[in-house]
């Protein structure tokens, strides 16, 4: 099957997210479509899916102009898609989540019609048995770690007789190995003769296993090179282009900030929350700096950040700032003044949707409200963050659900960054942002670390923690298992003791808000 | 001894037989709010069943025909909520609290004419040579059609609902309706049903209640029946198999209600009769416990209904 | 294009812009309701436009059937304040009913130990002891979902039979009066335990507490810092407790304060209607309490006159049960259609501004 994309443009308002793209994907090749966040990538793919329609431009398929006005049509036509947001069902089990997504299951649904071989009807489980031949049926799919989820994924669409398959960053969630795993496995279907489309931004995945590499940059195309054709250097040249006057992301040297004595202690921390639980955790922050936590989303991160700013009720163990206690088991958790807390899903987590933006930014100050507040000083104060962070449209009277995702995450880090605070806990502060964005909130963040804040930053993205973090310690199953200097560790160190090797331990239990994620969210 | 034994065991029977109702009404719900939806219009559709069944039966003589007669109520009132919940976008639970005012308020008017009427009721199996079945043949002789239709359905629920792909589909628009739909797969048509169903199945209660186990007409006669049922869905894990011995929680309270007067313990009715409340009261904490921990069973869907903490 | 052009709209687009109005929704529902209520008459063979009319007049027609409006209104008025405090912090509480009869039980109580006792002291001694009453059985859902996170509809809608059947015993047991023979009951309250009434009429007290309440309640809730945080727990308890805001204090808060005032109506019932405690003190206020308090949208001065609306309604039903023969039920029916033609329409008039 071989597709080309003619001088395809998609505009949202006034936003241009695809301009004048023409691209062809051929049969039994993986194309990497390459690009920062927010360069268009995905939407070009969602047009190819039928999620939305090409403002301009035509798609083709096989010579012939064809119109996908749906994700349907786009599957009988042989193209499928798997998201960064699984549409798993994690109450159901493997099985069941492979007949919802299968077009003839049978009406009678007994396992042992599929799992008997004599019996089997239908090729439903074919594909699993082929890609994860240890994964039983039966398994929930809620027990199954984010690797599996992806492949559970993968096999939906396979599943599907699709010939043509976007991934759309397909590593980002991944350890380094099960990367790896991966790419083996895009090298293998496409050697089958089906099409890959790769949507990514790290330069792995392309040197890894694409046959072809496309660059987009604002929307738009350019250039499309044969993998051995270009090197890392030219490529990451081509993505980021001239980077005009954006100055570097400083943070405080290491040096420095090693010598202090330490400002934040974590002591024996345990708590637990539904399925969650953490257990074990010390740790210590100095003053500056600025301490990465690594791992496999589902691990323990939301709680571990729920319970250092008081929102979870802590088991064992304490938090000690400047020799004071902040939070301790023997105590009920309550938030408190010392704190800043940029959560992940900030639309989910972090403001009020219903009430204007004025309102959630005073939030961060309530407890200094008089009882019945004045609003002109708050409206003024939230002028400044909607000015200083470039949030869009810059008007305090909204409300905070009227905000795009990536507007709302610059007013929360706007609003959390405003006061000086001793220990800041941020949680994929940079998810879903485009690159500049991303950029300008690394600077804010980390200017705060200069002035003296301890900074604990979660984040899945291990390139940038290798970039700015001063020190990385990796979590997993609700412990840390290890910590790591990034100016000497190695990247795969850090992504074994992100996974574990031993076979005989249970996958670990994703938080709710991978629930969420995969859920509701939308 | 053997006292002690038949006491129990009559007990046991006696709780099956008040429980029945309320095991209906349980089915369906759970079958309900597998779908995502809510419904607290039970109580009023088990009203206007027992009410509808009742005054079918007292003029037919025929208590198969009100029993039908009641299926038929349960559902046209539940078409009320369907178009509310389904058709409107209304809240749920405002919704079915409507309907329960409306099933109140149409079974009393319409049933004025009947309180206070005999009927012909259903015979129960003693004398179809159960009852000689030793030992255990007088009490099982004690029941009747509607207590035996309703433990058979609960099999048949289980198979549809874990073995069909019908019963897949149904389950999974519980758990996310917006991942269903992308799936290609509408989940109007599975809400409706289970709304539907939910129907069906608190008319049949209320015919159980009205037409065979009291044999008797008087209005709100139900009493809160529905809501307990509401209830006990939670208690029951949102699991066919779980809802016969959560409602025998509502049964066994009301048996022991009757029975502690019999063997003669003083303590006032009234407050006897609070405990089919607070039993179930109880042990729904006691759940909520298990559902704040986390699994619990209860369908994704229903977590904006429930947990809003 | 300037702004005398935009101004001289045809009329047709005038038109356009006063149906899309505020007020279009709330006239489409009194529309459909009566032609609801006309369509009920009907079919129950009556005259549908007189009985109607006959109902309006049954509720407002003149100075003695007002008064009974507001009398069934007081009740009312303090059952929905009951439930739509809750509502502001997006709990549904279904348990004015059981408050109601507990603030009664309480009162009651504290009647008949202090019964000896001078107005000026038994008076305000039951008052306090209906807000407790009322309190506690709002505190007790409370405790079950902040603790054990019981989802808290159900299990007020449980206690409420729990609360009514907690009357019924004592009435029937310990605090029977034997003298009363067909239907049992406390004995009469002392005159010092009777609620000021006015004009000669069966309006009483606590009328006036529910319209006090209602604009205290008013701008709390809509000015103070108090009532922003309900706002912000209600919309997202999360990054509520974040800015250092208990929802599970102001669970406790909301259901105490709803619970005892619940509890005044319960009081006032039994003093100045009943004179006495006794079985079916109440029935019903509670869920047509929830019916107002969601007709206003949780708005605490749009409460009051629904209120009274629904009081009339009430009171006519009464009358009509009298003069028409018009079963007494025909006004939960009533009340259940004027419901539904609410939520639907509300609910179809948001999806099409959404859309």
């Amino acid at each position: 099957m071989h597709i080309e994309l003619y001088n395809v443009s998609k505009r949202f308002g006034d936003i241009t997210a695809n301009d004048g793209v023409s691209l062809d994907i051929r049969e039994g090749e993986v194309v990497a479509l390459l690009g920062e966040n927010g360069a268009g990538k995905s939407t070009l793919m969602k047009m190819l899916f039928g999620l939305y329609p090409p403002d301009d431009g035509a798609i083709l398929v096989d010579g012939k102009e064809t119109s996908i006005h749906s994700p349907q049509k786009a599957m009988s036509l042989g193209i499928g898609m798997v998201f960064q947001q699984f549409s798993l069902i994690p109450a159901l089990s493997v099985l069941d989540n492979l007949l919802l997504a299968y077009p003839r299951a049978p009406f009678w649904t007994f396992r042992h019609l599929f799992e008997t071989s004599a019996a089997r009807s239908g090729q439903i489980l074919d594909y699993l048995h082929e890609l994860a031949p240890g994964l039983a049926p039966h398994t929930l799919v809620r027990d199954l770690s984010v690797g599996q989820r992806q492949l559970l994924e993968l096999i939906k669409v396979l599943n599907l007789n699709a010939r043509v398959l976007i991934l759309d960053e397909p590593t980002s969630v991944l350890p380094p190995q099960e990367a790896e795993r991966l790419w083996g496995m895009i090298r293998k279907l496409a050697e089958g003769g089906r099409s890959v489309v790769l949507i990514t931004h790290k330069m792995e995945d392309v040197m890894a296993c694409a046959d072809r590499v496309v660059v987009m940059r604002n929307g738009k195309l350019i250039n499309t090179l044969e993998r051995d054709d270009c090197t890392e250097v030219s490529l990451v040249q081509m993505m980021m282009g001239e980077r005009v006057d954006r100055a570097p992301v400083t943070t405080p040297p290491h040096d420095s900030v090693t010598r202090q004595p330490a400002k934040v202690l974590i002591r024996d921390l345990a708590a637990s929350q539904g399925l969650q639980s953490i257990r074990g955790i010390n740790l210590e922050l100095r003053p500056g700096e600025i301490l990465g936590i690594a791992g496999v989303s589902g691990n323990g991160q939301h709680l571990l950040a729920d319970a250092l700013v008081g929102l979870a009720r802590l088991s064992a163990g304490d938090v000690i700032i400047d020799g004071v206690t902040l939070q301790s088991a023997s105590r009920s958790p309550a938030s408190s003044g010392q704190v800043s807390y940029i959560p992940e899903q900030p639309a989910v987590n972090a403001v009020a949707a219903d009430l204007s933006l004025t309102v959630n930014v005073a939030l961060s100050h309530f407890r200094n409200l008089s009882f019945f507040p004045h609003w002109a000083p708050e409206k003024a104060t939230t002028e400044s963050i909607l000015e200083n962070y470039e949030v869009r449209p810059p008007n305090p009277d909204l409300k905070a659900g009227q905000l795009s995702g990536g507007n709302l995450q610059k007013l929360v880090v706007g609003r959390e960054l405003k006061d000086e605070k001793d220990l800041i806990v941020a949680a994929y502060p940079t998810m879903g942002l485009d690159a500049g964005a991303a950029h300008d909130i690394y600077q804010a963040l980390f200017r705060k670390a200069a002035e003296g804040a301890a900074i604990l930053w979660i984040s899945e993205d291990l390139d940038d923690l290798m970039e700015y973090a001063h020190r990385i310690a990796v979590i997993r199953g609700g412990e840390i298992a290890g910590i790591f200097d990034p100016r000497e560790a190695d990247r795969y160190d850090i992504g074994r003791a992100m996974t574990s090797q031993q076979s005989d331990e249970t996958p670990p239990t994703p938080d709710t808000n991978v629930e969420t994620r995969t859920g509701v969210s939308g | 001894m053997e006292m002690i034994i038949i006491e129990v065991l009559s007990l046991l029977f006696a709780a099956l037989r008040s429980a029945t109702p309320v095991l209906a009404v349980v089915l369906g719900e759970i079958m309900t709010q597998r779908s995502g939806v809510i419904n607290l219009g039970v109580e009023g559709q088990m009203l206007m069943g027992a009410m509808t069944g009742f005054a079918v039966t007292a003029i037919t003589g025929d208590p198969w025909l009100g029993v039908v007669a009641a299926c038929g109520a349960g559902i046209l009132l539940s078409l009320v909520h369907v178009v509310l919940v389904l058709g409107c976008g209304a809240n749920q639970i405002a919704s079915g609290i409507a309907v329960m005012i409306l099933g109140g308020g149409l079974s009393a008017y319409y049933g004025i004419p009947f309180v206070g009427e005999k009927i012909n009721s259903f015979d129960s199996f003693g004398g179809s040579g159960i009852g000689s079945i030793p030992l255990i043949g007088r009490f099982l002789g004690a029941t009747t059609p509607t207590v035996l239709l309703t433990l058979i359905s609960i099999p048949v629920i289980s198979l549809f609902l874990y073995r069909t792909r019908s019963g897949l589909h149904w389950r999974s628009v519980g758990e996310s309706s917006e991942i269903t739909r992308n799936l290609g797969h509408s989940p109007v048509p599975y809400q409706f049903a289970a709304i539907v169903f939910g129907g069906l199945m608190s008319g049949f209660a209320g015919a159980a209640l009205a037409v065979d186990y009291t044999s008797n007409w008087v209005e709100h006669m139900t009493a809160g029946r529905g809501l307990v049922a509401v209830g006990l869905v939670i208690v029951a894990r949102w699991n066919p198999w779980y809802a016969l011995p959560a409602a025998l929680l509502f049964g066994v309270s009301e048996a022991l209600n009757l029975r502690l007067q019999s063997w003669g313990v003083d303590v006032s009715q009234y407050l006897l009769a609070t405990l089919p409340y607070l039993i179930p009261l109880v042990v729904l904490m006691l759940s909520f416990r298990g559902l704040k921990a986390g699994g619990g069973g209860m369908p994704m869907g229903l977590k904006a209904v429930f947990t809003n903490s | 294009m300037n702004q005398t052009t935009t101004a001289a709209t045809s009329p047709i687009t005038g038109l356009k812009r006063l149906l899309n109005g505020p007020w279009t929704p709330a006239a489409i529902m009194v529309l459909a309701f009566v032609a609801a209520s006309m369509a009920f008459f009907a079919i129950n063979g009556r005259e549908p436009v007189g009985l109607f009319f006959e109902m309006v007049r049954g509720g407002f027609g003149d100075g003695y059937s007002f008064s009974e409006t507001l009398v069934k209104t007081s009740p009312i008025l303090l059952t929905a304040l009951a439930i739509a405090l809750p509502a502001r912090l997006g709990l549904i509480s279904v348990g004015a009913e059981g408050q109601l009869y507990l603030g009664a039980l309480f009162g009651t109580g504290t009647v008949l130990l202090a019964f000896d006792q001078p107005g000026w002291l038994l008076m305000p001694l039951m008052l306090a002891g209906a807000m407790v009453g009322g309190a506690v059985w709002g505190i007790v859902p409370a405790l079950l979902k902040t603790r054990l996170g019981v989802n808290e509809t159900i299990s007020t809608l449980l206690l409420n039979y729990v609360g009514i059947l907690m009357v019924s015993f004592v009435v029937h047991g310990p605090w029977k009066n034997p003298n009363s023979l067909g239907w049992p009951s406390t004995v009469e309250f002392p005159e010092g335990a009777i609620l000021p009434t006015f004009f000669d009429t069966r309006v009483h007290m606590g009328l006036v507490f529910g319209i006090v309440a209602a604009m205290i309640l008013h701008v709390l809730v809509t000015r103070s810092r108090w009532g922003l945080g309900l706002q912000v727990s209600r919309s997202n308890p999360r990054v509520g407790a974040t800015a250092g805001i208990s929802y599970e204090k102001n669970v406790l808060l909301v259901m105490a304060i709803g619970g005892l005032l619940a509890g005044l109506a319960g009081i006032a019932e039994a003093s100045v209607i009943q004179n006495r405690l006794q079985d079916g003190l109440a029935t019903g206020y509670g869920l047509t309490g929830f019916l107002v308090a969601w007709l206003s949208g949780q708005h605490f001065l749009r409460i009051i006159p629904l209120s009274i609306l629904m009081g009339g309604l009430m009171a006519s039903a009464d009358s009509l049960q009298l003069y028409a023969q018009l079963p007494k039920a025909s006004a939960d029916i009533l009340q259940a259609v004027l419901f539904i033609i609410v939520l639907a329409v509300g609910g179809l008039w948001r999806r099409r501004t959404m859309a």
